[in-house]
């Protein structure tokens, strides 16, 4: 069996990121990093559970320019509060406000970053309980103490407003 | 979105993260990762493959019935394509003369004050 190519293991984004705003001319942004991880433990089996989906994909924003398939970086198209849409259709959400890879895949499928199809089939097959009714968007806030301080504590309000056993989070 | 899964998960609320950026979910700590070694924008399966999508989904199901503690991550076995070479193209900045990165700070620049003006509008 012959080894793996050696840039085959995930890919380092730091350094990459922080390589690429140092050659721009910028100084090395400071990712959150934590020593305790907090763990709750699953209280009741998947087939009972309602699922809460949390994504980080934005609403369709008429007039902000091109948000579709393959669209540049729409820093316009971005949102600061945290929103919520109905789970049981599938609401118009987009990924263009976000630095997915450009080059190589083009957000033309939006199952790729929002598993919501998949979560309704999941119901339907009874592998899990529910959705919640609705889904929330979590804004991508450069500013780390604006997530922690705002928008989490908002997220969790709405999850436990919607009665979620567990919450899914699907960064895009 | 780890930042997230942390606060619910500090008020008891089991979560799983989908996601491509292993280092930076790692680096933060979470309760529990799916990992999938695809170009960011895929942290639910390949594009037009509803088999991948099912699979990456159900996976993600797996860790959380079964992490049995915090900073659990499972990697995908699914592969993006056999040739791994297109993680050599993120942010890669040999193949850029400087006149381009020039251009690409200029560019920054302008996205930065629209996300500042649409920050401060919301």
């Amino acid at each position: 069996m012959a080894f793996a190519a050696e840039h085959d293991v995930p890919l380092p984004y730091m350094q990459r990121t922080r390589d690429y705003y140092l050659r721009l001319g910028y100084g090395a942004y400071r990712w959150a990093h934590f020593e305790d991880v907090p763990f709750a433990p699953l209280r009741t089996s998947l087939a009972r559970a309602r699922v809460a989906l949390v994504t980080t994909a934005a609403p369709f924003q008429p007039g902000v320019g091109d948000q579709g398939p393959g669209a540049l970086y729409n820093a316009a198209a971005k949102f600061y509060k945290v929103y919520s849409e109905p789970t049981d259709t599938v609401p118009d959400l987009r990924i263009s406000h976000v630095g997915y890879d450009r080059v190589h895949t083009t957000a033309e499928d939006p199952n790729t970053w929002l598993p919501l199809t998949q979560l309704q089939h999941a119901v339907k097959a009874g592998r899990i309980g529910a959705l919640t009714p609705r889904l929330h968007g979590a804004p991508t806030n450069r500013s780390q103490r604006v997530t922690m301080d705002t928008d989490a504590p908002e997220l969790l309000r709405r999850c436990r407003d919607d009665g979620a056993d567990v919450a899914l989070l699907v960064p895009s | 979105m780890s930042l997230v899964a942390r606060h619910l998960e500090a008020d008891g609320l089991p979560t799983v993260i989908m996601g491509c950026a292993k280092d930076i979910v790692e680096y933060c700590g979470v309760p529990r990762f799916l990992f999938s070694d695809f170009p960011l924008g895929n942290s639910a399966g390949r594009p037009n493959d509803v088999e991948s999508q099912t699979a990456t989904l159900e996976l993600a199901f797996r860790v959380l019935e079964t992490a049995p503690a915090a900073r659990t991550t499972v990697q995908s076995p699914l592969r993006w394509r056999d040739d791994a070479s297109w993680k050599l193209d993120f942010s890669d900045l040999s193949k850029l003369t400087p006149e381009e990165i020039a251009e690409r700070r200029q560019e920054f620049e302008v996205v930065k004050a629209v996300a500042k003006a649409k920050r401060e509008d919301a």
